[in-house]
């Protein structure tokens, strides 16, 4: 079989250009995209992915990390009769009211009280052993490097939350959050801190596992039991995947994320089509003689729609290449990037998707590709 | 001189139309292209059909292949009447029996002399060998074999037509479709095709059907068919070289 598509391609290939490259483009504004808005809105899920704990136990109906409310502290006890639980910890959030030495006016801070001590769950990830340690100090709080400037305090100064006196104790990375600042601390120290007469017991209770892989299991055998007044459980994963889309979509950005897809999609189709139509067009007495000559409608439409695959290939393999550098250029900036599998697959759909629309949309130019009209 | 629309004597014709009318419409006007017109072309005959632009011959022309519906009347080529398949049908029917030759080349300017023959044959449902054992046959015939590797843009226009009549010819058809082949080339270059022509209704048995208002082209023709305004005003048999070729439209 001559390879009539490709041969075009390689052969013409400056025709073919523009379409590769809006393809190209359009494939590499969503990938970075996509990979920005999850760098972004992972931040959410922070106290999640951060922690080495496999089940969470919280309110029931619990959107996001940051909107949970109190639980009775005794069932610790009923998740720990269950034998696949191996450690049961405290998590209490406060929302609070910052007040530094230097005048930053309020600033709205979330306050986490954790367990300093070594084998504690929360935030073990991005918490080192050392720091972690100092928070068993009372009032002692850590915070994020570049939350300083807004915090306006330095290490060892004191500060007042919720008009209780604290005292920074370290100062740490990867702690960064969205919507407000993270600051933490030992569960003495939140529980002084917190001044909402309603909470009498700790946002959320964490959970490891003797086997991290039964997580989704356990969660599920632990849920539904009120005995202890109202709670449910989820996996980690799950818990974290619920707090980020509770932020996309939640927040409109989720939304804008599809509305920028729409345009890109809409631009690089656009300008594909049109190339490919005008390859079509640049051809249609050929492609009118093959008709003559009793090549079928159906074969020569296959010749443009693989024309269209191959830009689309070509295309994507370019946007590949070139976001894989500015990712890592960004990791390198500290700019927040992350790109998983199904990101990365719904951005190949895309281009794909576009290259395909495009090539239907070139399709419909065969139609001049009358072989009567060669006559006249 | 024959009267027009006479029909030979010879065996079952190849082609045939039986009182075929075409009418084209642009907005409000109607422009009667043939009328009512009668006439068999017989195998193994380069026939030609002559007369001034705007006469009908191209609109005739795509009429007998089957690239054009009529009005009314009928169409038999090779025992099948083409007003009765459908457009696919009509595919096949080119696929399998009919080649083309057009003024403009019609090459893929990325194929090669020896891929532009091969193509259409890959979908004739031949093996690959067998293709371009035909594609090469082909190429040979008209004098090309050793250009067969050369694009669009490395050769001259009548290489370019003869590569074009070994696409056509390498399907094997037994009806040739030429229209106006010569009139892009040069004098030895349009010599030489039409002597090609000539020689594949000889030697093939094939149905050559030649449009073409190009008057160096008539006494290489076995049969010339005068037309004008959408009818056959004289139909002469060239049994020896005649040169003097006006006779028939004055």
């Amino acid at each position: 079989m001559v390879a009539l598509a490709r041969k075009t391609l390689i052969y013409e290939w400056r025709r073919f250009l523009p379409a590769m490259l809006a393809v190209g483009f359009a494939g590499l504004l969503q990938l970075l995209q996509i990979a920005l808005v999850l760098g972004i809105f992972g931040s959410t899920s922070l106290y999640i992915t951060g922690s080495s704990a496999d089940v969470w136990v919280g309110y029931p109906g619990t959107q996001s990390v940051g909107q949970g409310r109190s639980i009775d502290a005794d069932v610790a006890s009923r998740i720990l009769m269950d034998p696949a639980v191996e450690r049961v910890e405290q998590y209490l959030w406060v929302d609070g009211d910052w007040r530094g030495p230097r005048e930053t006016g309020g600033l709205s801070v979330f306050v986490s009280g954790i367990d300093p001590s070594a084998n504690g769950l929360m935030f073990s990830r991005v918490l080192p052993l050392a720091l972690r340690r100092r928070l068993a100090e009372p009032d002692a709080i850590i915070v994020d490097r570049s939350d300083l400037q807004q915090l306006g305090v330095g290490l060892g100064q004191y500060a007042t939350i919720n008009g209780h006196s604290v005292h920074v104790v370290g100062i740490s990375q990867g702690l960064r959050a969205l919507g407000g600042i993270n600051v933490l601390c030992s569960l003495d120290t939140a529980r002084r801190i917190d001044n909402d007469p309603t909470d009498n017991g700790p946002t959320y209770l964490v959970a490891k596992l003797r086997d991290p892989a039964q997580a989704g299991q356990v969660a599920a055998r632990l849920r539904g039991d009120t005995a202890f007044g109202p709670y449910t459980t989820w996996s980690a994963a799950d818990f974290a995947s619920l707090s980020v889309r509770y932020w996309l979509f939640d927040t409109g950005a989720g939304a804008g994320v599809l509305f920028l897809a729409g345009i890109v999609f809409l631009v690089g189709a656009v300008i594909t089509s049109q190339t490919l139509i005008a390859a079509v067009n640049g051809s249609v007495r050929e492609y009118a003689t093959l008709n003559a000559l009793g090549v079928g409608v159906a074969a020569l439409r296959r010749v443009v729609l693989e024309q269209a695959f191959w830009v689309g290939a070509l295309g994507l393999l370019g946007a590949g290449l070139l976001g894989i550098v500015l990712l890592l250029l960004a990791r390198s900036q500290n700019v927040p990037v992350v790109l998983n599998l199904p990101a990365a697959l719904a951005c190949i759909l895309l281009v794909l998707g576009l290259a395909a629309v495009s090539g239907l949309a070139a399709m419909r130019s065969l139609r001049r590709a009358d072989p009567a009209t060669l006559l006249r | 001189m024959q009267t027009a629309s006479a029909i030979p004597s010879t065996a079952q014709p190849a082609l045939r139309a039986e009182a075929v009318s075409k009418a084209f419409v642009s907005g409000q006007q109607r422009t009667q292209v043939l009328a009512g017109l009668s006439l068999s072309i017989n195998a193994a005959e380069l026939t030609l059909i002559s007369g001034p632009s705007g006469c009908g011959k191209s609109t005739l022309l795509s009429v007998l292949s089957g690239l054009q519906k009529i009005d009314s009347g009928r169409v038999l080529a090779l025992g099948s009447e083409l007003g009765q398949l459908d457009l696919r049908a009509l595919e096949r029917f080119r696929l399998q029996h009919t080649g083309f030759v057009f003024q403009g080349f019609n090459l893929f300017p990325a194929l090669s002399a020896f891929e532009q023959v091969e193509l259409p044959l890959n979908h004739m449902g031949m093996t690959r060998d067998e293709a371009r054992a035909r594609a090469r046959r082909s190429l040979e015939e008209v004098g090309l074999a050793h250009r067969m590797k050369l694009r669009p843009s490395e050769l001259s226009g009548g290489e370019k037509q003869r590569v074009a009549i070994a696409r056509a010819l390498a399907k094997e058809p037994e009806l040739l479709f030429a229209d106006e082949p010569t009139s892009a080339l040069d004098a030895a270059n349009g010599q030489m095709i039409i002597d090609i022509l000539h020689r594949i209704a000889h030697t093939h048995g094939t149905t050559v059907l030649c449009v073409s208002h190009d008057p160096r082209l008539v006494i290489h023709a076995d049969r010339v068919l005068a037309m004008e305004d959408g009818r056959i005003l004289s139909d002469r048999r060239n049994h020896a070289p005649i040169i003097d070729s006006k006779e028939i439209s004055s």
